[in-house]
């Protein structure tokens, strides 16, 4: 009976468990035996044990997309974080017209990246668009410039529209946050003598720390997957400059169809990815700080 | 207990259905249903008065289905496609063509997808010459040879084209139309000056400089996505070394750090760009956002294929000719771009017979003449009348008969990859042009890397 009632849970997860291991788990095995052969897509895959990673290890356009992937996790576990807390903080009280600032923060996400994304191509655009015709209109002729079109700020461009959004959601998780901050903690810190700032970082801060935990991994994990916006807005151009390691996978495997080659970057981009989401799942299934 | 075994009995009969529900099942042959709405005589009798009233019967017709993709996204050859596809549904009423329009760049990435599934679509769209013998390589389209005996092409087509579209001694393409890449130009503004069409690279490069002492920008390019900057190294490669030198590095048999590359960048390429001839941040146009700049008479020219008249306001268009993009070496053969796309049937389309009959509608007199007059498409079908045409297609007819070697495109002749880490280096050197030997010894190495493994 005892060995049974064991068994009972373990019948019922056979379906998700089985849907997993085809919709889950076999892409990614097979995804990962895609990484040791050369496959056009269309003939049968040629294994070819680990050329396809000795290749990427000589490829500029790898260590180009690399560089910005980190340059994208730097801006993301700063900015945002910083303005998103900053935010929820002014905006966590009676203030009137709270509720719509809120809302218009967060409306940006409301949007698909695709939408953020050809909007802020127009904004970004050289001779008819708002930033340019801006900067222009107020003397700044010097300032304006082809944002999409040149190395140096084509990158940094895309991340700024990636910040813009993510502020909101940011925002949000910590206002949830704040929420969970036990008022009497602060009263007691104010009777104590505590200054605002002080109120801040020795007890609201420290309460927001499980939160802040959620928000840099979510941060990091979001810059890893960073695809849609750099597919829309430039597809890694000009000449790669604005690569990153998602959309090189995907030019390697639907423009140039070297299916081996492009498993062979997700590959490592899982194993990026992984470190970060582990973190994550050890976090939240750790009990949570309490007081 | 009891409960357990039910538990796994449920189980087992979810099982079995998710089971059956991921078997193999017969493809149907589609069917589509129509209304058909037909007049008919009915007779009514009145007491001694006979009266003739036209009544609506509606009946149900079946017709079989080809699915048709097409990549004819601008709007002039896309208007032109669909009514190609009414003028074969008239001639055909027994036949249905399910007609969908994909995007150029997204048709060229989902291809493969296509040409894979199981019942993928009939008829589709795609470039003549290595592209297509890519997958005809694969087995993945159909040997139309039939056809091509049956409409008589063998007769009616040049030599030229039925070499394009056959393999081992089958047919499985059909090229129905191409079209020229040249300089074009405004014939306003080059009037105003006092210019000529230039013949020789020295002209050209005067005519450049006239107009930038004029305040007019000589050339426009969009280079967003790229393939535009391909352009300018196919005809310099061409004019600079020649035309057999130029195919072969497409081939993978020549290399990127070649001297003779090199100065096709360093002495004719990198003057353009640092003398200003082109318009400002061209990375951020595509090449018909920047054809704008040629409407407003801000700049002249456009090394470009004949589709520009396509996108050209209709009613300015007469201001617009083209001349051959100028000889630098005289003693070099002539080559020129002249991409020829077409048609083909995919290997397991499910409607072949029908398939083959909306095929040959395409290779038809009727529809090329169509495209011609319409879109001023060059014909590759001889039977096809060009005593109408434009002089502007009689021009370009010239143009191309009188070349020693025609090319497809530089995407079209190297392969997918190698276009790709080609053009991205050509978008860099635009950028910096003193980067030219990092980026060909990069090239260099991709096309050894790329070419090795084709073996």
């Amino acid at each position: 009976m005892l060995h049974s009632k064991k068994l009972v849970p373990y019948t019922f997860l056979i379906v998700p468990l089985i849907l997993y291991l085809i919709w889950v788990i076999g892409p990614m095995a097979y995804t990962f035996y895609l990484s040791l052969t050369k496959w056009d897509g269309l003939s049968e895959p040629v294994f070819r044990g680990l050329a396809n990673f000795e290749r990427l290890f000589r490829d500029p356009i790898f260590f180009t997309s690399l560089k910005n992937n980190l340059r994208w996790i730097i801006s993301f576990i700063t900015i945002p974080v910083v303005l998103g807390l900053g935010l929820a903080i002014a905006l966590n009280r009676a203030i009137p017209g709270a509720k719509f600032f809120k809302a218009s923060f967060y409306s940006p996400l409301v949007l698909s990246l695709v939408v953020s994304g050809l909007i802020w191509s127009w904004m970004y655009h050289p001779a008819g668009g708002l930033i340019n015709s801006v900067l222009r209109a107020v003397g700044l002729d010097n300032l304006a410039r082809g944002w999409l079109s040149e190395e140096t700020t084509v990158m940094w461009a895309i991340i700024a529209v990636a910040i813009w959004r993510q502020v909101g959601y940011v925002m949000v998780l910590y206002l949830a946050g704040l929420q969970g901050v036990d008022p009497q903690l602060i009263d007691a810190s104010k009777v104590d003598g505590a200054n605002a700032w002080n109120t801040f970082r020795h007890v609201i801060f420290p309460l927001l720390a499980p939160v802040t935990v959620i928000v840099v991994v979510i941060s990091i994990i979001d810059s890893l997957r960073a695809f849609d916006l750099v597919s829309v807005m430039t597809r890694g151009g000009p000449y790669n400059s604005s690569s990153v390691l998602a959309n090189f996978m995907y030019i390697e495997a639907f423009n140039n169809y070297k299916m081996g080659y492009a498993a062979a970057i997700s590959v490592i981009l899982f194993f990026i990815s992984a470190v970060f989401i582990f973190i994550y799942l050890w976090r939240v299934t750790q009990d949570e700080l309490e007081y | 207990m009891k409960r357990t075994l039910f538990t796994l009995l449920a189980l087992f009969m979810v099982m079995s259905l998710v089971l059956t529900a991921c078997g193999p099942t017969a493809t149907p042959q589609i069917i589509e249903k129509t209304v058909e709405v037909t007049k008919e005589v009915v007779v009514t009798k009145e007491v001694e008065v006979t009266k003739e009233v036209e009544v609506e019967v509606e009946k149900l017709v079946d017709r079989r289905v080809v699915i048709y993709n097409s990549y004819a996204s601008d709007p002039a050859p896309r208007a032109a496609d669909e009514e190609l596809v009414k003028m074969f549904e008239e001639a055909h009423p027994e036949i249905s063509v399910q007609h969908s329009t994909v995007a150029h760049e997204d048709f060229k990435q989902a291809i493969r997808a296509y040409l894979t599934a199981s019942t993928p679509p009939d008829v589709m769209t795609w470039f003549a010459g290595n592209r297509a013998r890519f997958f005809i390589d694969k087995g993945l389209i159909m040997d139309i040879s039939d056809v091509w005996e049956n409409e008589g092409w063998n007769e009616d087509y040049p030599t030229g084209f039925q070499a394009l579209s056959t393999v081992e001694g089958k047919q499985y393409f059909l090229p129905t139309s191409w079209y020229w890449w040249a300089v074009y130009y405004r014939k306003d503004i080059f009037e105003q000056y006092n210019l000529e069409e230039p013949q020789t690279w020295e002209e050209f490069l005067a005519v450049c400089e006239t107009l930038q002492d004029n305040g007019i920008k000589p050339l426009t390019i969009g280079t967003k996505y790229r393939w535009t900057t391909a352009a300018w190294f196919d005809y310099l490669n061409m004019r600079v070394n020649g035309p057999e030198f130029h195919i072969n590095l497409m081939l993978g048999k020549e290399s990127y750090d070649d001297p003779r590359v090199l100065t096709v960048f360093t002495d004719y390429w990198a003057p353009l760009i640092e003398n200003d001839y082109f318009i400002d941040d061209p990375a951020a146009y595509t090449w018909s956002e920047a054809l704008q700049f040629m409407v407003d008479g801000s700049a002249a020219m456009y090394l470009m294929g004949d589709f520009l008249r396509d996108s050209y306001p209709a009613d300015q268009v007469g201001q617009v000719d083209f001349f051959r993009f100028p000889i630098i070496d005289p003693s070099v053969p002539v080559g020129e771009d002249a991409p020829t796309d077409g048609f083909f049937v995919a290997a397991q389309s499910q409607h072949p017979e029908d398939a083959k009959a909306f095929l040959a509608f395409l290779g038809s007199v009727e529809a090329q003449q169509y495209n011609a007059d319409v879109l001023g498409r060059l014909p590759t079908n001889m039977k096809v009348d060009t005593s109408n045409f434009t002089p502007g297609q009689q021009k370009g007819l010239e143009l191309i008969q009188g070349a020693d070697f025609v090319a497809q495109f530089y995407d079209r002749d190297t392969t997918p990859e190698m276009a790709d880490k080609g053009m991205n280096g050509f978008m860099e050197f635009w950028a910096n042009p003193s980067r030219i030997n990092d980026i060909l010894a990069q090239l260099e190495l991709d096309r050894q890397e790329i070419f090795a493994e084709e073996q």
